[in-house]
């Protein structure tokens, strides 16, 4: 193939370049004539910048917001919906689209920080169903090596009761209790409940945060029951060494009475004798104590890329509350709303409350115990859609309805989001006459396996498409007609608790109190795409 | 948490965010440089986020004395370099020195460029309304080749041409625009 200059050949293979579309014959035809022909080359290059500028300036379009009437897209497309909703913001549209890249771009550049890059394509696995017997995380491995037999495990694999054996390298599983254990190979290691474990020979690091107190690790020649600490084991077929870093730690046997070790002391404990006591030695241990210490920095490089994100993601006009779950001083009863051009909605008020962990250590929570316990907000105005995305770990399905956000009451025209006792997410909405109503309900989706890790839950209510999407840590769960048209209202409402208005002593079925921890809530007036859920979920998984 | 350890991630946290806001600003000259080579859209920014990368990672050794987006773009062509390395068909249009050769002869033309397409908007407005909501889908909204040919009822080839018809249209719309100019 041989093209000429100027010719209607050149300019298609020209655009097919463009488009992608060009073959390789093509290809070699331009490379000879733009490498000879500089009249040719220049003409290429001024056809493709041409190209390129539309592709690449935005504000070209700026007025495209009212909506492409020759090319309309698809009915549920929810961008051209989105358009509709704001025709008279023509603005909005790029800085959006400048929002999302940078988002995105913060990600990415944190997870390269982070060395991680390969994360970005993993997908943890959907543990099945409801009776799921999982009693821990394998949140971390380092080079590790599986025995033979055995089974092979992933980061994110939820672990059942049963054993882990490492020929080498490292590996950190958090139980659900909250006790962290890194574990170096060679070692057997049996997961045996929440709060118990076994290893017959390796090397563990253990820390046990005070709500997993009392966690339990037999070897073959003793047990020890910690008491709130940080400790180390070594253990061998016959041989038991414990030292104790932090707190105390109780040791005993069938022959052994039981004792307590203190912090700075180990002992040392072969066949039935009494433990020998010494000094704990933590430079035997430093290759656990690296790895917990690259753990810890790789949290806090999470939870800083989270600020970074949410720094951008606050300039987005259509964010209407944005509350961040930071800064809860025991003497602080708000939440600030970080939205920056949303100011009509007022900081939320906590009433009750617990201060806990978020999904970062550093990271601020608050817990949902009591009936008591909410947090409560007051967002004025009507709207034609609305996106609500919460960062919740649920504790237990204790009522049959589990608020998530409630508006209060059953005013027309609002909603309530709730989980129901069997793990179903619900939206229910109501419409403008009494008894008229909607639940749109995903299958199970929280099951007992995801209960006490921090999940992405959003819900999407597109009175313009007409469908209600709910999402699971960034995948949508289900889908739903919407036959209750806009507008809707939120007015007062509620995070983890919902008044009924009912009086002071409401019947059961009306006590609708989570049990659980939030640490971010974000609403939308507006119905984000499936690719802005799960950017939003990027932004804030915990690793 | 140490002062220590507070302050240094303090300043990463600094550092990213100079960073994007840098990058933000520079992308479309990023962009533009590298579709010089790789015209495909998507091909073009699939290489633009790796650079992205790849210049956080090489951040520190930025000199703020210096503009960044000069900075960005060697950088930008050695990946592009590395891209088409494993694409045969992209081979085939750049090799033998072409990749340099444009490359060089783009920065040269930056006036003559800038002096044409400065009419681009204006000649965009021009365009009767199926013209222009055919460019305002491919290049806005990123519809793809297939959706729009639902869309249409057209074939995908038949939306190409018409693409390349829009461009030629709007090439010559600048060309006349620079002439009215000078006269």
């Amino acid at each position: 193939m041989k093209l000429g200059f100027p010719s209607p050949e050149f300019d298609d293979a020209v655009a097919a370049v463009c488009h992608g579309s060009a073959t390789e014959a093509e290809m070699q035809a331009l490379n000879e004539l733009l490498r000879s022909d500089s009249r040719a080359r220049d003409e290429y290059l001024m056809q493709v910048e041409l190209h390129a500028r539309l592709a690449s300036n935005t504000e070209f379009f700026a007025c495209a917001a009212v909506g492409n009437t020759a090319f309309p897209e698809p009915e549920i497309q929810p961008n051209l919906e989105h358009k509709d909703a704001i025709p008279n913001n023509l603005t909005t549209l790029p800085s959006r689209r400048i929002v999302a890249k940078a988002l995105a771009l913060a990600a990415c550049i944190g997870l390269l920080a982070a060395g991680i890059w390969k994360l970005w394509f993993w997908k943890n696995g959907d543990k099945a169903g409801i009776t799921s017997t999982a009693v821990a995380v394998l949140s971390r491995v380092v080079d590790v090596q599986w025995g033979p037999g055995g089974k092979l495990f992933r980061e994110g694999s939820a672990l059942e009761p049963g054993w882990l054996q490492l020929e080498s390298g490292l590996a950190q599983v958090i139980f659900y209790s909250g006790a962290r254990v890194v574990i170096e190979g060679p070692a057997k290691f049996r997961l045996v409940t929440q709060n118990e474990a076994d290893c017959p020979t390796g090397r563990l690091l253990v820390e046990v945060p005070p709500p997993a107190q009392g966690f339990r690790l037999k070897t073959e020649n003793i047990e020890v029951v910690d008491r709130g600490t940080r400790f180390a084991i070594h253990a061998t077929h016959s041989r038991t060494e414990v030292h104790v870093f932090n707190g105390k730690v109780e040791v005993g046997s069938k022959t052994i009475p039981k004792q307590i070790l203190h912090e700075g002391e180990a002992a040392v404990v072969a066949g039935n004798t009494p433990p020998q006591r010494m000094a704990a030695m933590a430079a035997a241990f430093s290759s656990l104590f690296d790895f917990q210490e690259r753990s810890l920095a790789y949290e806090a490089l999470r939870y800083e890329q989270w600020q970074v994100a949410n720094a951008i993601l606050n300039q987005d006009p259509s964010l209407l509350v944005h509350l961040e779950f930071q800064e809860l001083n025991d003497g602080n009863w708000t939440l600030r709303n970080s939205a920056e051009h949303n100011r009509s909605v007022e900081d939320a008020t906590i009433v009750g409350c617990q201060r806990a962990e978020g999904r970062w250590r550093e990271k601020q929570a608050l817990e949902f115990h009591t009936v008591n316990d909410r947090v409560r907000l007051m967002i004025p105005g009507e709207f034609d859609a609305l996106t609500i995305s919460v960062w919740v770990c649920v504790k237990g399905l204790d009522r049959k309805l589990n608020s998530l956000v409630m508006c209060d009451g059953f005013e027309p025209c609002t909603i309530h989001w709730l989980i129901r006792n069997d793990g179903v997410l619900g939206l229910t909405v109501f419409g403008t006459n009494a008894g008229n109503l909607q639940i749109a309900a995903t299958p199970p989706v929280l099951t007992l396996d995801r209960l006490g890790t921090w999940l992405h839950l959003v819900v999407v209510l597109d009175g313009r498409s007409r469908q209600v999407i709910h999402y699971v840590n960034g995948t949508p769960v289900g889908r739903e007609t919407l036959k209750i048209g806009p507008p809707y209202r939120l007015g007062s409402a509620e995070l983890g608790n919902w008044n009924a208005k009912s009086g002071p002593n409401p019947a059961p079925n009306l006590i609708r109190n989570l049990s659980g921890a939030m640490d971010e809530f974000e609403l939308f007036n507006r119905a984000l795409t499936d690719a802005e859920v799960s950017e939003l979920y990027v932004k804030g998984r915990p690793n | 948490m140490s002062a220590d350890f507070q302050r240094r991630f303090d300043d990463s946290n600094v550092a990213q965010q100079r960073f994007i806001s840098l990058f933000l600003r520079s992308e479309r000259e990023i962009f533009r440089y590298v579709a010089a080579l790789v015209p495909n859209v998507s091909d073009a920014e699939d290489i633009v986020q790796q650079t992205a990368l790849v210049l956080w990672q090489k951040f520190d050794a930025y000199d703020p004395a210096q503009p960044f987006t000069p900075w960005a773009c060697r950088f930008a062509l050695n990946i592009t370099r590395q891209w088409i390395e494993r694409r045969k068909r992209w081979q085939a249009l750049l090799d033998n020195g072409l990749a340099d050769e444009l490359a060089q002869r783009r920065q040269e033309l930056q006036p003559e460029f800038e002096a044409r397409l400065k009419h681009l908007n204006a000649c965009l407005e021009k365009l009767p309304h199926l013209q222009r909501s055919l460019v305002e889908a491919y290049y806005y909204e990123r519809a793809n080749i297939d959706s729009l040919s639902k869309r249409t009822g057209k074939t995908a080839a038949a939306i190409y041409k018409m693409l390349q018809r829009i461009r030629q249209t709007l090439r010559t719309c600048v060309e006349n625009q620079v002439k009215t100019e000078a006269a």
